[in-house]
């Protein structure tokens, strides 16, 4: 069973999509919401090991870990219908169960009490699995726990797992209106250091845009969580696809990551999906061809990524890689005839440093969902626009941290203990840089960012924080 | 009266009176009629020249008598000749045609003889004047002579088989114009092809060549054995097995092929156990070959029902969608993630030299990773084994039969082998097939899936090791990277990755999808096995085309790419830990993950900036080297699209779409 995926759900948002990723996940590969695979699902030739395994009595058993500082959500989940899917030992829910309230230090220090608990859990996963690939983490970067625990355990597990791999899905807040959460920008910007330091990939799924989708492509007045949820469990569920219906390439989740993020740092991907539905919503036909899905992929509006932050400087915005997942019965000849007619339409602005194009996978369709469109897409791709988004949280933090606002809630905790606020100016450095990455990498002559100056090889010596200095 | 004549035998029949000589005259043709010497005709046979018969009459007959009687003389000849045919050509060596036609002939014969006799009782009774004789035998003459004619040619050339039939129906047709002769011929070819035409029967409609005296136009070659189509390169066994000789007959060389092809298909039939007939209907008799064209509807109905009996007997109980479904998966790579297990678990047995690698050990590592993976599901995966190879892909490319001459002179001589070749370039994976499937998928066709399976899997292996190459520099990304060695590496392990999996994309998205697809929709409206062959063939010469394994100058610069990425991401380890001790720590070995931890030492400045240098000049020679030989490779690839429209598609994935928008 080689190359397995350890998915951890951590905090409210995690969890809820983390369990509609599951569920999907059992549609897809036929097992009932009691993990045993349904008496129709004889169709071989998918791999569910990647994602599960059997337990001794043929039970089949996600490779997640379910983790929260409260127990609503988790409650939640185990008096529903699948409530016999997980392994109970798999669960952790924090003895006090006051959750992290919001705060990203409270997550972070509790993450840091219970470590040896959360990593015993890992640990046996991880023992059981043949090669085990890496691991994909969903939260969300705005709450307390999903943020703050979520730090600190994509920490620890890039310090014990270095040779794996980790992913994350990570929902980032309605940055448009004002949220319920105060100090959302603190949060996010704490977790996104985070996450450009420790996570070799961050699938950003944007709530502004996921609400945008939900309104505006599938006519939902008010969508609520589930709904929202849906769509990121789609995206999921399609952006594994590769690995769990083999094809030609991208089998393993190395492949997949490594012909999509160009430099260490800019691992952060956005992704659009095509065509849209959510649970029990009347199924509009449309005609489904690959030129169809893959034009409707570059649109904005299939994007869930902001879009204010992919129309301004939309003109500078370009994209760095794009990899497209078709699901469905595809004449494999109308590939190269798409990609030419999207060349033609220069459908697509590229980086022009370095030979770029679009990216193809053709994937099975899992015989078990039926939908009503023959061919779907997933795009993953990462764009330099996604850099607009960590402006905003940048721009929002300097906003509170000017006022000082909320920090003393901060303060409680070690890390920022005796007023030490390094932790904050650090984080904002580091996304700084990476703005500035971003954003070199839509000028042509980005090859040449890094090597512009001869001289910073020795001033970056002279620095005491040299290793994180953004300012060479 | 008769006393009379026998006492005076001596005499000349001059003697006689006219009325008595006609008596006698009569009396003799009758004889020789029937080949018996008279008193007064006699048969003289030049000796060893069976056919040079003449008759002698007395001189002193009455002249008018002389003239009626010679006049007849032609027909005896023409009995005697015939009978001295059927004679000799009864023997049993000369074959069932002959054997035949001289049944026919000796009933023919009898027909006459017993016209003789008539003719002889009419005379006893004294009702026959040698004019009546004359009279009555004008029906005969014309048949017997071209009878004679006929055998003439036939003794002269001593044929038997097909070629009796051949002259016999030419003889037919030049006698178009005497209805009578020409029926008569007709029939004779009816009666003498009989014995043919059901040795053609048994072959057509039960695929058994039952031709004891070696007439019929197939042969068999017994010492090719069907076993040998898993070895034999040029699948003789297939093509030479059965053949066509010199000599098809004449009505049905236009059909001679159907007819081969028809009889090996039901003995491939036979051959799996399938006791296969032709089912006999009313008019399956293959008896005549008149104007009615009977033989030709028979002989295609018997084509039609072997041919579809086959294919779906090859289609249905043996497979062959899913065998070759099958075969896509593994040596294709259509369903790759067993690879992936199995370049994990096979890493170090493939990293020997190829006489150092154990096949046994590859082939129950393979088997792990199969029963592992997705391929677990397919019944068909027992059928893999592995194959390590002594040479290099070039250099078995270099000896490929199907390789044009023409390409061939200019690269052989830079073809030498690298020294430092390994299992990873010499693996391939072979396909156990059975019989008959081996019909299609033959030495040669499996030959061909390897070519393009060691090339997938160099390029795959290449990926591998990019990818590696990735996750050491995404182990550094906690560090700031901007302006050192590492962010330009960064840049060019992404060119590289660029590179091979657009090379990946364009094998797999471009060139095997696409034509498995066209040929899968082929083979499902072929109506003949041939048919099926020549699909699958054409796929494959496509893909190994496309895949251009026969174009060895673009080959080798994809191959020189490759072995540079190679060497990168085998330097890239060094070069990554090289830098980050400048950016990082400088005592420990480089654990990457832990160098955001690390504090810096003050001291080294000198020391790691001339490292840094080196680091930087080596990334620097790398990405110049790469750039150089790709750009190259753009330009071949860009100068033969014109003759080879597909390296334009290939140069747009590798080069990207990035100079078209520089050329706007």
């Amino acid at each position: 069973m080689p190359r397995e995926i350890i998915t951890l759900q951590v905090g409210q948002c995690g969890n809820q999509i983390g369990m509609e990723f599951w569920k999907q996940l059992c549609l897809e590969h036929g097992i009932s919401k009691d993990g045993i695979l349904e008496d129709f699902a004889t169709q071989g030739g998918d791999r569910k090991d990647v994602f599960f395994y059997q337990a001794d009595d043929q039970h089949y058993i996600p490779r997640a870990l379910l983790i929260d500082l409260e127990p609503r959500v988790i409650n939640g989940i185990q008096n529903s219908d699948y409530r016999n899917l997980y392994n109970h030992e798999n669960i952790f829910v924090s003895d006090h169960g006051g959750g992290a309230g919001n705060n990203w230090a409270s997550g972070y220090d509790q993450g840091q009490h219970v470590e040896e608990e959360i990593m015993d859990m890992i640990d046996r996963e991880a023992d059981g699995s043949d090669s085990l690939e890496g691991f994909v983490l969903c939260h969300s970067i705005a709450g307390g726990t999903g943020s703050g625990m979520g730090s600190y355990l994509l920490e620890t597990l890039n310090d014990r797992y270095s040779k794996k791999l980790v992913q994350t899905y990570s929902v980032f807040p309605n940055q448009m209106e004002t949220s319920d959460v105060v100090v959302q920008p603190y949060n996010s910007l704490l977790t996104l250091k985070r996450l450009t330091l420790n996570a070799d990939c961050v699938v950003v799924l944007d709530n502004t845009a996921l609400n945008r989708i939900a309104v505006e492509r599938l006519h939902l007045s008010n969508p609520t969580f589930a709904q929202t949820n849906s769509l990121v469990s789609t995206v999921m569920s399609a952006s594994t696809t590769t690995l769990r219906y083999p094809g030609y390439m991208n089998n393993d989740l190395v492949g997949l990551l490594a012909s999509l993020i160009p430099t260490p740092r800019c691992h952060f991907l956005m992704t659009g999906y095509t065509p849209l539905t959510v649970e029990r919503q009347a199924n509009v036909i449309r005609k489904t061809t690959v030129l169809d899905v893959m034009r409707r992929l570059l649109q904005a509006k299939n994007i869930m990524v902001s879009s204010y932050a992919r129309t301004k400087e939309a003109s500078q915005a370009k994209y760095i890689s794009i990899l497209n997942i078709i699901q469905g019965e595809v004449d494999p000849t109308q590939v190269h005839e798409s990609l030419q007619r999207i060349r033609e339409r220069k459908l697509v602005n590229f980086i022009e440093w370095g030979p770029a194009s679009i990216q193809v996978a053709l994937s099975r369709k899992s015989p078990y969902v039926q939908t009503a469109h023959r061919v779907s897409g997933l795009m993953l791709a990462s764009h330099t626009s996604i850099r607009h988004l960590f402006s905003k949280t940048l721009s929002q933090y300097e906003k509170l941290r000017k006022k000082q606002a909320f920090i003393d809630a901060y303060r409680k905790f070690p890390m920022f203990a005796d007023n030490d606020l390094s932790e904050f100016d650090e984080s904002r450095d580091i996304i700084e840089s990476l703005v500035d990455e971003y954003k070199a990498c839509e000028s042509p002559d980005y090859i040449k960012w890094g090597m512009k100056d001869p001289n910073n090889m020795t001033t970056g010596e002279s620095s005491a924080t040299g290793s994180l200095d953004p300012n060479q | 009266m008769n006393q009379t004549t026998v006492a005076n035998f001596e005499k000349p029949i001059g003697c006689y009176s006219p009325s008595v000589q006609e008596l006698i005259v009569i009396d003799d043709v009758l004889s020789a009629m029937v080949g018996i010497e008279g008193r007064y005709v006699l048969i003289k046979t030049v000796r060893g020249k069976n056919d040079d018969i003449s008759f002698l009459v007395d001189p002193s007959m009455d002249l008018a008598l002389q003239e009626l009687a010679k006049r007849i003389f032609p027909l005896c000849k023409s009995f005697l000749l015939i009978d001295q045919f059927v004679e000799s050509r009864s023997q049993f060596q000369n074959g069932l045609v002959n054997h035949a036609f001289s049944a026919a002939l000796r009933a023919l014969l009898l027909d006459y003889q017993a016209m003789v006799a008539q003719l002889e009782h009419q005379f006893r009774l004294g009702r026959l004047s040698l004019q009546g004789l004359w009279f009555y035998c004008q029906p005969m003459m014309r048949s017997m002579q071209a009878l004679s004619t006929l055998i003439q040619k036939a003794s002269v050339s001593n044929i038997c088989g097909s070629a009796v039939l051949n002259l016999l129906q030419s003889q037919a047709k030049a006698m178009a114009g005497d209805n009578a002769v020409r029926l008569m011929l007709e029939k004779m070819t009816q009666c003498a092809s009989s014995a043919y035409m059901s040795i053609l029967e048994r072959w057509v409609y039960e695929g058994v060549i039952d031709d004891p005296y070696g007439e019929f136009f197939i042969a068999e070659d017994k010492s090719l054995q069907k076993e040998s189509l898993t070895q034999d390169y040029e699948a003789k066994y297939w093509r030479q097995r059965y053949s066509l000789k010199d000599g098809i007959p004449s009505f049905l060389a236009n059909i001679a092929g159907t007819i081969l092809t028809t009889g090996k298909y039901l003995n491939v039939m036979r051959e799996c156990g399938h006791n296969v007939q032709v089912p006999p209907s009313e008019n399956s008799k293959l008896m005549s070959f008149g104007s009615n064209h009977h033989y030709l509807e028979c002989i295609k109905a018997a084509y039609n029902f072997a041919s579809s009996e086959l294919l779906n007997l090859i289609k249905e109980k043996y497979d062959l969608t899913g065998r070759l479904k099958s075969i896509k998966h593994y040596l294709l790579l259509d369903q790759g993630d067993f690879l992936v297990h199995f370049m994990d678990i096979a890493r170090d047995e493939l990293a020997k030299k190829p006489d150092e690698v154990s096949v046994e050990k590859l082939q129950s590592l393979l088997d792990l990773a199969l029963r592992t993976t997705a391929a677990a599901a397919d019944p068909f995966h027992e059928g893999l084994t592995c194959v390590v190879e002594k040479s290099s892909l070039l250099r078995r490319l270099g000896t490929f039969n199907d390789l044009e001459a023409s390409q061939r002179s200019s690269s052989d001589n830079d073809l030498e082998e690298t020294v430092s070749i390994t299992g990873l370039e010499t693996f391939a994976l072979s396909y156990k097939v059975h019989w008959p499937l081996s019909i299609v998928l033959s030495r040669k066709a499996l030959t061909k899936y390897q070519l393009i399976f060691r090339f997938l899997f160099h390029c795959k292996h290449v990926d591998r090791q990019l990818c590696g190459a990735w996750q050491v520099h995404q182990g550094v990304r906690a560090l700031n990277t901007r302006g050192t060695a590492i962010s330009r590496s960064s840049l060019l392990c992404r060119s590289m990755l660029k590179f091979i999996n657009s090379l990946l994309h364009y094998l797999t998205f471009e060139v095997v999808e696409p034509n498995w697809h066209v040929m899968y929709n082929r083979l499902q409206s072929a109506n003949s096995i041939d048919e099926v062959i020549q699909h699958h063939d054409f796929f494959l010469d496509k893909c190994l085309r496309e895949c251009l394994l026969l174009l060895p100058e673009l080959l080798k610069k994809v191959e020189r790419l490759k072995s540079m990425c190679l060497q990168y991401s085998a330097a890239t380890q060094w070069l990554i830990s090289s830098s980050c001790i400048d950016l990082g720590k400088s005592e420990e070995p480089i654990d990457s993950v832990g160098l955001n931890k690390a504090k810096r030492k003050s001291g080294q400045v000198l020391k790691s900036t001339t490292r840094n240098v080196a680091v930087t000049d080596s990334v620097l020679k790398f990405e110049k080297e790469f750039n150089t030989e790709l750009q190259s490779l753009g330009s071949i690839l860009n100068n033969n699209s014109q003759a080879e429209p597909y390296l334009a598609h290939l140069a747009q994935w590798i080069l990207g779409v990035k100079n078209e928008q520089n050329g706007l």
